[in-house]
C-alpha cells in the first residue's frame, strides 16, 4: 500500500523538507553533546549511502556494458552495431536513472532516536515504518564494510529479541554519528538517562580493552581448522583415484573441495583478524574484521547462554572458542551472521576465563577458575561435577565420564564429549523451559537426558545420559532455581535502581 | 469447568515423571480424531500398495511376483493395525499439571518426555481447532516461549478446559512475567 501511511506520514514528510537540512548539518558538525530527538525531528542517513549499498549493481552494469564495448572494439568493429551516440545516451540515461533512484531512496530514508524508541522510515513506493523499543535492545553492532570504511561511514545495526529476523539497520552514518547513537541507545536501554542538568546529553561510556588476539594466532588458528583437513583429505582422495584410474579428471573433480577448503581458511582469517574484547559500562564490546570491521556491543544480562568448545586440533595448542546465545542474533544460518555469536574465536585458558568473568561477573562459586577448568577438561567428578553413571558406558563408551553437569548458585554448567569438548553455561534466570527425555535404550540402562531450552542460537544446552535419580532431582531443583532467579533478576534496565555505574576495576574484579 | 472429561492420572506412570505430581488426562476424543486421520491416511497408503495388484489385473503385467502383490497391502495393513493399537495408549500417556510456578507436560509411552514451562516465560499461547477437532469438541494448546526448543503442544484438550487453561495461563504469565 503505497499511500497507506496517511496524514501522519504527509505531515512528517513536509517538515523535514523545510528545516531538516540545516538541523542535519548542524548535527553532523557538532561532535560533542548528542541529544535525543523529539517526536517530529527526523534525520537522514549520509547522502552517499545508496551508492555504498548499491555499488555492486553499478559494477555489474559497467562490467557487462564495458565488456561488450571492449570486445567489439578489439574485434576492430568500433563499438559494434550500436552507434557511439546511442551508447553514450544509454550510459547517460543509466546514470540518470540510477542517480534519481539513489536520490529518492536517500530522500525517503529517515530515522529518529527518541527516549523510548528508534524509528526508521524507508521506501519510495512501498513504505515501511519501523519502531523498536529501546529497552528491548539485545545487541548493537557498528559495521563498516570495506567501501564504507573508505568514506568513513558505518552501519548501525540494532537487534531486538526476535531471533535475528528483523534487525534494524541504519546505513550509512558517519562513524562518529553511529557511535554517538549507539551510546545514546545503550544509555537509555540501561535506564541511566536522568541527569537533571542536561537530561538529553549522552556521553559515550569509556571502554577498556581486556583481551586482544595477535595476528599470529589468528593466522595459525585459521590453518588449524577444518579447511586444511578437507584440503589434505581431498588431496589424498585425488591421488588415490588418480592412482587407480590414471585419469586427470580425478584431480579436477577435487577442485571444488580444495576451493572450499581455502575459502574456510580465508573466511576465518578475514573475520577474526584483529579480534579484541573490551568492557564498558554498556556491556561487552567486541571489535574484529580485516576488510569489513565490526564492533559489537552486548549489554549485560543479554547473554542467554555461553558455550566454550575445543576440537582435537585445537587441544594441541590449548585453544578454545567461546560462543554465546543472544536473543537478537538468531540461528547460524549464514556464515556472516553466525560469526556474531562468537565472542572469542581462539583463546587460551586465561583469556577464556577473563571473557567468562565479563559475561558472568558472578559465577556463584568461590573458586570459579578451578570449577570452569574442571568443566573444560574433565573427566570425573572433580569440583562438584556429576557425570553419567557407569551403566552409560554401553552408550558412551569413551565419554561417559566426561558428560557431566554442575549447578552453581547462579548458573548450570554442562560438560560434554571427549574428542570435541564442550562446556555450556546457562544462568538460572535465563532458563526458558526444561525437559526430560528417555528413549527405550536409555530406559534399559536407567538413563535420562536433561534439556535446557535457551533462545535461538548456536547452543542447545543438554545434559546427556544422567542416572535416572540424578536427572529427576536436577529437573526439580533446576525448575526451582530458575523460578527463584527469575524473581530476583526481573528487570530489563540493567543499571536502573542499582548502585552507581560499576567502575572498570569492579567489573574486571582485580 | 468440565470435570467429567478431566480425569486424574493414576496408572501408567513412567520412570521420569516427577514425584508428587498428579497429571491430568487429555480427552479420549483425541484418540477418535487420531484414528480418523490415521484411517484416512491408511486408506491412501493402501491404495498405493494395491497398484501392483491393479497392474496385473488390468494391464496384464503377469511378471509381478505374488509376494509383491499381496505383501505390500498386508504390510500396510499390519502397520495400520499397530498404529491403531498404539494411538489410544499414546493419548492416555499425554498429561499435564499446573503447578505454582510452571506447567508440566508429559508425553510418550516408549519415548518418554516431560517438559516444564514456567508461566513467567510464556510469550503467547495458541489455541487451535481444526474441523475434526471442532466436531469432537477438543482443541490444541500451543505454548510459546522465547526458545524454539520449547515444543509445548498439548493436543486434545476439551474446548472449555482449553479456554479455562488459556485464561489461567495468561493470567499467571502476566503475574509472573519475566523479561527474556
Amino acid at each position: 500500500m503505497p499511500d497507506g501511511q496517511g496524514p501522519a506520514e504527509q505531515a512528517g514528510a513536509e517538515q523535514p523538507a523545510t528545516e531538516q537540512p540545516a538541523a542535519g548539518a548542524q548535527h553532523f558538525d557538532a561532535p560533542a553533546g548528542f541529544t535525543t530527538d523529539s517526536a517530529d525531528s527526523w534525520h537522514r542517513v549520509h547522502p552517499i549511502s545508496p551508492l555504498v549499498k548499491g555499488w555492486i549493481a553499478i559494477v555489474a552494469v559497467v562490467f557487462i556494458f564495458g565488456r561488450n564495448a571492449l570486445e567489439s572494439s578489439f574485434r576492430g568493429e568500433g563499438t559494434g552495431d550500436i552507434p557511439p551516440l546511442f551508447l553514450g545516451l544509454g550510459i547517460g540515461a543509466l546514470v540518470i536513472v540510477l542517480g534519481v533512484g539513489f536520490y529518492l531512496s536517500w530522500l525517503f530514508t529517515r530515522y529518529q532516536v527518541t527516549d523510548r524508541e528508534v524509528r526508521l522510515n524507508t521506501g519510495v513506493i512501498f513504505k515501511q515504518q519501523r519502531h523498536a523499543r529501546i529497552d528491548r535492545v539485545q545487541a548493537i553492532d557498528v559495521v563498516q564494510p570495506l567501501l564504507a570504511r573508505v568514506f568513513g561511514l558505518a552501519e548501525l545495526k540494532f537487534d531486538v529479541a526476535d531471533a535475528g529476523k528483523s534487525a534494524f539497520k541504519l546505513s550509512y552514518l558517519r562513524l562518529s554519528e553511529a557511535k554517538r547513537l549507539r551510546a545514546a541507545i545503550l544509555a537509555r536501554a540501561a535506564g541511566v538517562s536522568v541527569d537533571p542538568q542536561s537530561p538529553h546529553e549522552v556521553i559515550e561510556a569509556p571502554e577498556r580493552e581486556v583481551v586482544s588476539i595477535g595476528a599470529g594466532r589468528i593466522i595459525a588458528a585459521a590453518f588449524v581448522s577444518s579447511g586444511p583437513v578437507i584440503f589434505i583429505l581431498s588431496l589424498g582422495a585425488a591421488a588415490y583415484i588418480y592412482h587407480l584410474t590414471q585419469s586427470m579428471a580425478a584431480i579436477f573433480a577435487m577442485l571444488p573441495a580444495v576451493i572450499g577448503a581455502f575459502s574456510i581458511v580465508w573466511q576465518r582469517l578475514v573475520t577474526d583478524f584483529n579480534f579484541k574484547v573490551a568492557i564498558s559500562a554498556d556491556g561487552v564490546r567486541l571489535h574484529y574484521g580485516m576488510l569489513e570491521t565490526r564492533s559489537q556491543t552486548i549489554p549485560p544480562g543479554r547473554v542467554q547462554a555461553v558455550g566454550i568448545s575445543q576440537g582435537p586440533l585445537q587441544r594441541i595448542f590449548g585453544w578454545y572458542k567461546v560462543n554465546v546465545n543472544v536473543a537478537g542474533f538468531g540461528d547460524a544460518t549464514n556464515a556472516k551472521e553466525s560469526n556474531r555469536s562468537v565472542i572469542l574465536p581462539v583463546g587460551k585458558l586465561p583469556e577464556v576465563m577473563t571473557v567468562l568473568q565479563l559475561i558472568f561477573p558472578d559465577p556463584g562459586v568461590e573458586n570459579p577458575f578451578e570449577v570452569f577448568e574442571a568443566g573444560l577438561k574433565g573427566p570425573g567428578n572433580r569440583q562438584g561435577f556429576v557425570h553419567s553413571p557407569r551403566s552409560a558406558i554401553f552408550i558412551d563408551p569413551l565419554s561417559w565420564r566426561y558428560n557431566a553437569f554442575r549447578a552453581t548458585k547462579t548458573a548450570l554448567l554442562c560438560r560434554h564429549g571427549i574428542i570435541f569438548r564442550r562446556l555450556e553455561v546457562v544462568p538460572h534466570e535465563r532458563t526458558q523451559s526444561l525437559s526430560l527425555y528417555q528413549g527405550p535404550l536409555m530406559a534399559m540402562f536407567g538413563l535420562v537426558d536433561f534439556q535446557l531450552h535457551s533462545t535461538v542460537g548456536p547452543l542447545r544446552p543438554t545434559v546427556r545420559h544422567m542416572a535416572l535419580k540424578t536427572g529427576l532431582e536436577l529437573f526439580d531443583e533446576q525448575a526451582e532455581r530458575a523460578a527463584t532467579a527469575r524473581r530476583i533478576h526481573n528487570k530489563e534496565h540493567w543499571l536502573e535502581n542499582s548502585a552507581p555505574v560499576p567502575s572498570q576495576e569492579q567489573i574486571h574484579g582485580e | 469447568m468440565p470435570e467429567k472429561s478431566v480425569r486424574s492420572f493414576r496408572k501408567r506412570r513412567s520412570a521420569i515423571d516427577p514425584a508428587n505430581v498428579t497429571f491430568l488426562h487429555v480427552s479420549d476424543k483425541l484418540s477418535v480424531a487420531r484414528l480418523v486421520v490415521g484411517g484416512i491416511s491408511a486408506l491412501f497408503y493402501l491404495a498405493i500398495a494395491c497398484i501392483p495388484l491393479a497392474l496385473r489385473k488390468f494391464a496384464n503385467m503377469t511378471f509381478i511376483p505374488d509376494i509383491v502383490i499381496w505383501g505390500l497391502p498386508a504390510f500396510v495393513l499390519l502397520i495400520t493395525l499397530w498404529v491403531f493399537l498404539l494411538i489410544p495408549r499414546q493419548v492416555r500417556a499425554i498429561g499435564y499439571a499446573e503447578r505454582n510456578e510452571d506447567l508440566l507436560i508429559r508425553t510418550g509411552i516408549i519415548f518418554h518426555k516431560v517438559m516444564v514451562v514456567p508461566y513467567g516465560r510464556m510469550q503467547y499461547i495458541d489455541v487451535t481447532m481444526g474441523p475434526l477437532e471442532r466436531m469432537l469438541g477438543i482443541s490444541t494448546l500451543h505454548l510459546h516461549t522465547a526458545s524454539p526448543g520449547t515444543n509445548a503442544k498439548l493436543y486434545g484438550v476439551p474446548s472449555a478446559e482449553a479456554d479455562r487453561l488459556r485464561e489461567q495461563l495468561s493470567a499467571r504469565g502476566e503475574a509472573k512475567l519475566a523479561g527474556l
